[in-house]
């Protein structure tokens, strides 16, 4: 197990460095440099005050010293100031990475709370009207634009129930009930989208389980179909559930971006969206670098649960 | 949205390379005919059926649009559905119908165009990592690794401001997104195939790498090309439409269904809920129509997961 969890961890590490490259030269590309775009929005700046600024920021060092600097400021957790604000990168990553992580979290909650119930129940009724319902639900799940179904959510709790969520983030910590209007309902259509995927994997899974030589032995003895199902097929139907929602990690993330920027929500995607937007490229390549961080690290927790459940991995 | 990579990853990758070993195992007779497939699976032929209406209407749009999707009458601004104007109008008096009409154009253009370079490149890639190996392999799939630790639509965000925020950009972003997951399909399907006696056979006699490719390696991986460039369709609509809504894909005026959505849908939504949900049903229908289609060919590509098969 130590061998395998050393060697996955490895492998990490060069993905990392490929993806900050990428990042990094991504954002060097960019015509016209940023700071360019800044000072011409700001008014008319005389060239000494530009270079100062360039050289204040260290835009004119090579690019392969620029590039150990801004690893190294990410390493050490500094990454600098923005462009667009002047505020240090950390303090507004304080403030939206505990929004991104309520917002996933809950996402995530709810939709496993709807998908696995329902993607059992399309397996045990196979062919039924309920699979077909179970089915037509996850493939809507996939299909469905989450800014659309955002936007109509909110147009139609005002128009119905003349209700729109609180605007401006309050904290679950000063008022939980406060927070809960403002999320459950972003939570909810980011979390519909997770449903779906998850939905098809166990129905696909528990179908698969079902027709197991051990699952045919506990019809046999007589167990009674709750416990067959329940206690015998889903224990072990779960285990590529739970490889899915590692997965779909990444698609939560990408769907805060959005999410965030209907509902309002001052989170990591809303940031990174409006840095783009402002080319605020120090933001823009520290957030994009850690959601990265986060998905490799979070894929190697996932690959090394799985290993850990399922021993067979281990000795691919 | 995504931007739906891993979705697409996690339940088609390891789907058509079994297909591969299977179908060539099996003699080919007995393979399904396509009308034969679609009958079994009137899902697959409604989704079918769907998606030709939509290439129809993009070709066609000029002669279907009632109206020109560019002309504004202010005086008629924001009015309801009508037997005048079927989808209503929008905030500066435009005929919505005829903008989503046009709209198709802008969603399977860069849907089609998206899909075919990352599927092309991913292929390329795939076949290049698959039968040489080694060190090549290692070196694309950790660069394909690194691509696929960012998310989808955050690597097009990123890319697409990059590169000054339009349609064609936005396809190119698109198309960045969609390589790594369709090299690795690809690269398992080559290496799977190259377990085949007729390639070792051309190796020995001999052939150039480039004439086994082609020739032995190549028709053995386009079904698997074909299924997840189908599935791959319809996020890439989604992705398009997702980043004219954030304002960075398609610019206005032209139509383009998630850019209508963001520009006069989220304003009037509430005044004109017809602006928010015909654009958003458009789209939802395109997705959903290439997802059904793509899933009911994976299902009759792969005898692993057809029906007592």
């Amino acid at each position: 197990m130590y061998k395998y969890v050393l060697r996955r961890a490895l492998l990490a590490v060069p993905v990392l460095v490929l993806s900050s490259l990428i990042v990094f030269g991504l954002m060097r590309v960019m015509p016209g440099d940023a700071l360019t775009a800044l000072m011409a929005e700001s008014g008319n700046i005389g060239e000494k005050e530009l270079a100062k600024v360039r050289k204040d920021l260290r835009l004119d060092l090579p690019y392969h010293q620029q590039y150990l600097i801004w690893v190294w400021q990410m390493v050490s957790l500094s990454p600098g100031d923005s462009l667009f604000t002047g505020e240090p990168i950390v303090v507004s990553l304080k403030k939206a990475i505990p929004v991104t992580l309520e917002l996933t979290l809950l996402a995530m909650v709810l939709g496993v709370a709807l998908a696995v119930p329902i993607g059992v129940l399309s397996a045990t009724r196979q062919d039924t009207a309920s699979d077909y319902a179970g089915r037509m639900v996850a493939v809507s799940g996939l299909s469905l634009p989450d800014f659309w179904l955002g936007t109509l959510v909110i147009t139609f709790a005002a128009i119905w129930f003349h209700w729109i969520p609180p605007i401006g983030y309050t904290s679950f910590w000063d008022s939980p009930g406060r927070n809960l209007q403002q999320f459950l309902l972003p939570a909810a259509v980011l979390g519909f989208r997770l449903a779906a995927a998850t939905m098809r994997m166990t129905r696909s899974t528990v179908l698969e389980v079902l027709r197991e030589d051990y699952v045919r032995t506990a019809w046999a003895k007589g167990l009674a179909g709750r416990i067959v199902v329940y206690k015998h097929a889903l224990k072990n139907a779960l285990i590529p559930v739970v490889t899915v929602i590692g997965g779909q990690l990444g698609v939560l993330l990408a769907g805060a971006v959005v999410v965030e920027t209907i509902f309002a929500l001052p989170g990591m995607g809303r940031l990174t969206v409006e840095a783009i937007a402002y080319r605020d490229y120090p933001v823009v390549q520290t957030n994009v670098m850690l959601v990265a961080g986060t998905l490799v690290t979070l894929n190697l927790l996932v690959d090394m649960t799985y290993a850990w459940l399922d021993p067979r991995i281990r000795y691919q | 949205m995504n931007g739906d990579r891993s979705t697409a990853s996690v339940t088609t990758v390891a789907a058509p390379a079994l297909a591969i070993g299977e179908v060539s195992a099996a003699p080919v007779t007995h393979r399904p005919s396509f009308w034969a497939i679609l009958r079994r699976k009137p899902l697959g032929a409604a989704s079918g059926a769907l998606i030709v209406l939509l290439v129809l209407t993009a070709v066609f749009a000029d002669v279907l649009a009632p109206y020109d999707p560019l002309e504004t009458h202010p005086e008629i601004r924001l009015a309801a559905p009508s037997r005048v104007h079927l989808f209503g109008t929008d905030d500066i008096g435009r005929d919505v119908l005829s903008r989503i009409i046009y709209g198709s154009r802008i969603s399977l253009w860069v849907g089609l165009l998206a899909v075919g370079i990352g599927t092309v490149a991913g292929m390329v890639i795939g076949l290049a990592c698959g039968y040489f190996e080694g060190r090549i392999d290692l070196a694309l799939q950790r660069l394909m690794d690194a691509v696929q630790a960012i998310p989808g639509l955050i690597l097009a965000l990123a890319i697409v401001s990059v590169l000054t925020p339009n349609t064609t950009n936005a396809m190119i972003a698109i198309a960045i997104v969609i390589v790594p997951g369709n090299s690795r399909i690809v690269r398992g399907a080559v290496l799977s195939a190259k377990q085949n006696r007729y390639v070792e056979a051309a190796q020995a006699l001999g052939c150039r790498h480039l004439a086994i490719l082609g020739r032995h390696i190549l028709p053995n991986v386009t079904a698997p090309i074909l299924i997840i460039a189908s599935i791959w369709l319809g996020n890439a609509i989604l992705i398009e439409a997702t980043l004219s809504f954030l304002g960075v894909g398609t610019q206005p005026p032209t139509p383009s269904w998630g850019l209508m959505l963001s520009s006069t849908g989220r304003a009037f939504m509430e005044q004109a809920p017809w602006l928010a949900i015909f654009p958003g049903l458009a789209i939802s229908l395109a997705v959903l129509a290439f997802n059904l289609f793509g899933d009911t060919l994976r299902d009759a590509w792969d005898p692993k997961l057809r029906r007592n098969g």
